[in-house]
């Protein structure tokens, strides 16, 4: 019996030695060296949220492209959708197995990586005044700054409009809304004429998060938003944010077919809904916009139409601010091949690739300057970036902008306030108790 | 009828004899530190394999719990028990806990209960072609995966265009509709319902095959002294699968306090939490609140239950067994 308890008791010591190990391992690493001269061999590994169709062959046609460019290269691409790139990344980040290059959203989202380490400053070759900076809206680069430093490279531009059918507000007799309570108001005659008139499905929590975002910087001034996004400063005590979630469950119960139910329905049937014309009105990003429209479809580009948000009467906030920021890529800064993922990266954002981007079937408007045109862009998707550009401020995703836990309690009190299970006082509670948790 | 344990029931047969050599002739064996050292080696890949995917990454969980762990960083620092304390004031952590106390309830009824009854029903039925194909059918749904089944209900329980609904309308009871996942009083239900349709016809096979080994001459006895349909259940059929009655139930606890796919399909632990069992609760505190600390906490949680339960399992094998 000596020899299997030795054997246990090694086995355990191993195992505790190991343990110990990983927990002092932390991500030590030589800084990448970004503006070396890139050695055109190895396998450089690359996180997309192009997973899936009809944007996976976007990186797919670059890779092989690239790799066509410079044969000792080999491009291993992890392709991902919204969802679950999430998981990935945090996987890779916990595991110290991040690629060379990854997908990043704006705000907390990048900062972590920033504050970590584990992003690579792409002053030297990205910022303002350098040759490959300027080839971007100078806006979009600096989502993605920090203390003066340049981190991210911006791939393309987003925002949240009101897509409609324009065959059907013309059968119906109603004018694009100026005002938010006029949005509500067109609902009654939608459905009275067997359309639904907002198409909408929160069963992933965020899409509740993207009306409320809008409607907080219509109705919260912006320099109190700001505040308030932060733990540390955040008081979430402007009537504006009971005003915000007053008016976003009316439109729930006055303009959706399932409203307090509204939690069970998928993102994507209420895109198809909109698409297939059984819906009037559908809030959606710029990136959908060619999707809604895509040939099979119902809705035809021709028929579709865009408006953002209307803006409630007596708001106290930003009238001309959109929802909406550029998502883009970080260079790990621990990667022995970051040149090679600059110079990737460079390749990638060409005018030319820029354009495909912004193109159907992908529709993704590029950063890059002079790749979204009235010729190579769907008229929708040209109109999103044209008001996302003369917007007064872009506000950044409530479940990216702010701290997890904030985030995560705000996506918690959407869905209570569709449901009918927290009063809008009750929501802001557990969000402020959130907030000074995290502190 | 006769009461042995189970080791009583394995002769003590010599080595030799056991390798096939003649009686008769002697085989001299290896000393037996030799034998022991060629035990070890045998064993010594599974136990490798138990150890770095197993045993580690228990150890390693204990390790967490005790740490504020950012992952950008890499950074961690000893916290003690905080992880722990915050838990038990974290109510979300208790109506997840309530929500597996539900599922194990519920599951206990349908799974273990249900499952007999309906297995004996089955073994019951005279034609064997009946009872084939109704095991065959109760047996499909185990058959498909509980992501793909998760998925399907979903489609089911739509509030637009899912098949319940429409039926619910079709037949006269449109009042009754629901958006069964979409809000806080139905969610959880709608849930579990999934999960025992989908385990319900595997748990009713293993009571077919138990109930199968009972003599018929037990039942013929019975019968010829008048003894009911009813009363044959109770008297004969329960006492006799009562070793696999015992198994399935600390199976079904034990599952119930695992859960996670299904609810990761269907709702995500939402609406507003209402469905967050432990281990999507977990998840969500690991990869969306980025608490990894408080995550292996939570995940130290479902282990001392689960091993409270193996540990039940254990105790419940040592038992005398019925045999005949």
């Amino acid at each position: 019996m000596h020899a299997p308890r030795i054997t246990a008791v090694t086995a355990l010591a191993a195992a505790s030695a190991l343990a110990l190990a990983g927990c002092a391992g932390g991500n030590a690493a030589p800084a990448a060296d970004i503006s070396a001269e890139p050695e055109y061999s190895g396998t450089l590994s690359i996180l997309t949220k192009f997973g899936g169709d009809p944007l996976g062959p976007y990186f797919e046609t670059l890779a092989a492209e690239y790799e066509e460019l410079h044969p000792d290269v080999t491009v291993e691409l992890i392709q991902e959708t919204d969802q679950s790139v999430k998981d990935k990344t945090k996987t890779l980040t916990a595991s110290g197995a991040l690629p060379d290059i990854y997908f990043t959203w704006t705000g907390n989202w990048a900062q972590n990586f920033i504050d970590g380490g584990l992003a690579a400053d792409l002053s030297e070759v990205i910022a303002p005044g350098t040759e490959w900076g300027d080839t971007f809206g100078e806006a979009s680069l600096s989502a993605f700054e920090v203390d003066g430093k340049y981190y991210g490279i911006p791939l393309y531009n987003n925002g949240k409009f009101m897509g409609y059918n324009t065959a059907i507000f013309e059968e119906v007799g109603i004018e694009v809304p100026t005002t938010f309570e006029e949005l509500i108001e067109s609902c009654a005659p939608l459905r009275a004429a067997g359309y639904e008139p907002i198409a909408f499905g929160n069963k992933d929590g965020w899409p509740a998060l993207h009306y409320l975002q809008q409607l907080f910087a219509y109705n919260v001034p912006a320099d109190v938003l700001q505040d308030d996004f932060s733990p540390a400063t955040a008081t979430l005590d402007h009537p504006g944010y009971v005003a915000s979630l007053e008016q976003f469950k009316t439109l729930v119960d006055e303009c959706t077919d399932t409203g307090t139910g509204t939690n069970g329905v998928l993102y994507t049937t209420a895109q198809e809904a909109l698409a297939g014309g059984r819906a009037a009105m559908y809030y959606q990003e710029i990136l959908e916009f060619d999707t809604v429209t895509a040939e099979g479809n119902t809705l035809t580009p021709e028929e579709f139409g865009i408006f953002p948000l209307p803006v409630p009467e007596g708001a106290e906030g930003d009238p001309e601010a959109i929802e909406g920021s550029p998502e883009g890529y970080l260079i790990n800064a621990r990667s022995p091949r970051a040149a090679l993922a600059v110079d990737f990266m460079k390749f990638a954002t060409t005018l030319e690739n820029a354009t495909t981007l912004s193109s159907p079937p992908y529709g993704q408007p590029s950063t890059v300057v002079g790749a979204v045109t009235p010729e190579t862009s769907s008229v929708a998707v040209y109109d999103g970036i044209t008001k996302v550009n003369e917007a007064s401020d872009l506000v950044i995703w409530l479940d990216t902008v702010t701290v997890p836990e904030v985030a995560d309690a705000w996506l918690a009190g959407g869905e209570a306030l569709i449901s009918g299970g927290s009063t809008p006082e009750q929501i802001l509670e557990s969000v402020r108790n959130a907030s000074d948790a995290a502190q | 009828m006769l009461l042995t344990q189970p080791s009583e029931r394995v002769g003590a047969v010599p080595v030799a004899q056991a390798a096939g050599t003649p009686p008769g002739r002697r085989v001299r064996l290896p000393r037996r530190g030799i034998r022991r050292l060629a035990g070890l080696a045998w064993i010594l890949p599974a136990l490798v394999v138990l150890a770095v995917f197993v045993y580690l990454p228990l150890v390693q969980n204990l390790g967490f719990s005790t740490m504020e762990w950012d992952i950008y960083s890499g950074s961690q620092e000893f916290i003690g028990a905080d992880n722990y304390a915050k838990l038990v004031r974290d109510p979300i952590f208790w109506s997840s806990l309530g929500n597996n106390v539900l599922y194990a309830v519920i599951s206990l009824a349908f799974q273990v209960f249900g499952a007999i009854v309906l297995a004996a029903i089955i073994e019951g039925i005279r034609s064997d072609r009946w009872r084939r194909s109704l095991r065959a059918i109760y047996f499909v749904p185990s058959a498909i995966s509980l992501t793909v089944a998760g998925l399907l209900f979903y489609f089911i329980y739509e509030p637009n265009l899912g098949l319940l609904n429409h039926v619910l309308e079709q037949i006269g009871l449109a009042a009754w509709a629901q958006p069964w996942l979409g809000q806080e009083s139905t969610a959880m239900v709608a849930v579990i319902a999934m999960s025992q349709w989908q385990g319900f016809g595997y748990s009713t096979l293993l009571f077919a095959v138990a109930i199968q080994r009972i003599p018929s001459e037990l039942y013929e006895a019975a019968a010829i002294d008048g003894i009911g349909t009813i009363r044959r259940f109770f008297t004969i059929t329960l006492p006799l699968v009562r070793e696999m009655t015992g198994l399935m139930i600390i199976v079904t606890i034990s599952g119930a306090f695992q859960v996670f796919n299904e609810v990761m399909v269907m709702t995500s632990g939402g609406p507003n939490n209402s469905t967050q069992v432990l281990g999507t609760w977990l998840y969500r505190n690991g990869f969306v609140r980025n608490d990894f600390g408080y995550a292996a906490a939570i995940a130290t949680v479902i282990f001392v239950v689960t091993l409270a339960i193996a540990l039940v399992q254990l105790w419940i094998n040592r038992r005398r067994r019925v045999e005949w």
